[in-house]
């Protein structure tokens, strides 16, 4: 099985259950006593540095000394090291043009594309001399893909060498809302874990948004599919892991599926 | 034969028991009702009703700019685009955009534009979409607060809502919230938007006239308003996810 967890540790943050359930909109005061305080994730200062306010609708969150606004919605950013799942929608010998959910389209260069493990000596060639074979794609083909450069004002360079990169044959690929994304995962990849031990499905979950899911049969499949849609409307819920697993419980009566 | 009726304005703007036309007091705001999240396609999207109006606004972005020479290579731009539906208004509004909604259009941006981080998106643009569906005075202020709303909900990162309002003057007393009539038959009207996070004002429009310490406490009244305006942003906003919360704590019980 595909795993992520990798990517749960590093969203580990976000899943913090000390998180006040609070909502914030744009423009609220977090709080006016800047000397204990320092502005995290989503806030800022005001011009006269005398208050902290939110810069998104938000839930407010505590950690150590800084005050954090993990977004309830907004769009993704792409950032190095992210997997992503990308659409390709323009190729030329070049490169590849990739849509990966972002305000800009990403690109993939040959030279990022070698199919792993197939590195062929030259016919004729000096010994130890090798070719290297990019694998080809078609426009419509989707692909699992790391950013290996991504900045403000770049289009954003992806590569396909590494762990479980690659192209996808089969599967169904869902998108749900960017920052929801550590919430599918859940605190350790303990949502995650529950999605896959219940319904017997093969999830690939990414930080642009969609999720690809392959399972034995249809009917798991679109159980999974209700499952996200259910998280995602439910993520800033407390006890979410725990409603879940018996929500998939009782849909699996319901729907007649072991 | 064409049914012709001309604009008939009564004499007078206040009742005989001292009350507006629509019973309101003179710095009494009409209904406000203001839902967000009502359109599924769109990445924000808002929905006021204020008095007779009606407005949907939907937000997109960001997002690559067509035509691309709009596009500015060191920060994003925001673009708003106000329409009026040809059944808003009492005679059938043509359809293409007037002289009067690229006006508005303009005026809106440049007034949600300071709370935006325009900078860290260059080369994109945000698109706000308002689409008035019923008209009955103060649109341009509606449209200002419901697009505001409309791109808070889409999670674009904002110093602060954006709130705005009309005050203005009928038969010589100051009054806050004008409606079709009073707009039309007036002395004065005043629109203004409030940007929160400097307490500045972003839009301050003026016709008609009012000395200049009526404007002050025209303003005074309107900042009250505004108070008020933004109160009720903020509940639309957070009511989207404590109703889910309500409903998720009610399934537990």
């Amino acid at each position: 099985m595909e795993n992520d967890d990798l990517e749960s540790e590093e969203l580990d943050e976000f899943e913090s259950e000390e998180t006040d359930r609070e909502i914030v909109v744009p423009g609220e005061v977090l709080t006016e006593d800047v000397e204990h305080f320092n502005p995290g994730r989503g806030t800022i200062l005001n011009k006269e540095r005398t208050k902290i306010i939110a810069l998104n609708i938000g839930l407010k969150q505590i950690k150590k000394n800084y005050i954090n606004v993990i977004p309830l919605r907004g769009f993704y950013t792409p950032r190095p090291g992210d997997k992503v799942i990308a659409l390709v929608i323009d190729k030329n010998p070049v490169k590849y043009k990739l849509d990966i959910n972002a305000k800009d389209t990403a690109i993939l260069k040959p030279k990022n594309a070698v199919r792993r493990g197939k590195i062929k000596a030259l016919r004729g060639g000096a010994p130890g001399s090798r070719r290297m074979e990019a694998e080809e794609f078609d426009i419509g083909d989707i692909l699992v893909a790391k950013i290996i450069s991504a900045d403000r004002l770049n289009m954003p360079e992806l590569t396909l060498v590494g762990k479980y990169l690659g192209k996808k044959e089969d599967g169904i690929v869902i998108s749900i809302d960017p920052p929801k994304i550590p919430r599918i995962i859940g605190r350790n990849g303990s949502m995650i874990k529950l999605l896959k031990n219940l319904t017997k499905c093969n999830i690939f979950v990414t930080q642009n948004g969609r999720i690809w899911i392959k399972g034995e049969n249809i009917e798991y499949e679109r159980l999974l599919i209700d499952a996200i849609n259910k998280i995602e409307t439910e993520a800033h819920t407390v006890g979410l892991t725990d409603r879940m697993s018996q929500y998939i419980e009782n849909e699996k009566q319901k729907r007649g599926i072991k | 034969m064409p049914l012709i009726i001309n604009d008939v304005y009564p004499e007078k703007l206040f009742r005989e028991d001292g009350k507006r036309l629509d019973g309101r007091e003179n710095n009494e705001l009409r209904p406000i009702k203001m839902e967000v999240g009502v359109l599924s396609n769109a990445d924000g999207s808002a929905y006021l009703e204020w008095g007779n109006n009606k407005i949907y606004a939907a937000v997109y972005g960001p997002r690559e700019v067509h035509p691309h020479h709009l596009a500015k290579p060191d920060r994003g731009i925001l673009r708003v685009f106000y329409r009026m539906a040809t059944f808003s208004v009492f005679e059938r509004k043509r359809p293409a955009p007037g002289r009067r909604e690229k006006e508005i259009s303009m005026i809106i941006t440049d007034c949600i534009e300071p709370v935006l981080f325009l900078e860290l998106y260059p080369g994109t643009a945000f698109e706000v979409f308002i689409e008035v569906m019923d008209a009955d005075g103060g649109t341009r202020c509606a449209s200002t607060t419901v697009a505001a709303l409309a791109l808070a909900d889409a999670g674009v990162p904002m110093r602060s809502l954006v709130s705005s309002v009309a005050v203005g003057k009928i038969d010589g007393q100051l009054i806050t919230d004008l409606s079709g009539i009073e707009d039309k038959a007036g002395e004065a009207d005043l629109p203004c938007a409030i940007t929160w996070f400097n307490d500045e004002l972003s839009l301050l429009q003026f016709d008609g006239d009012m000395s200049l310490d009526e404007l002050n406490e025209s303003l005074s009244n309107a900042r009250k308003a505004l108070e008020k305006i933004h109160q009720i942003q903020s509940d639309a906003l957070k009511r989207k996810y404590t109703s889910i919360l309500e409903e998720v704590k009610e399934g537990d019980d």
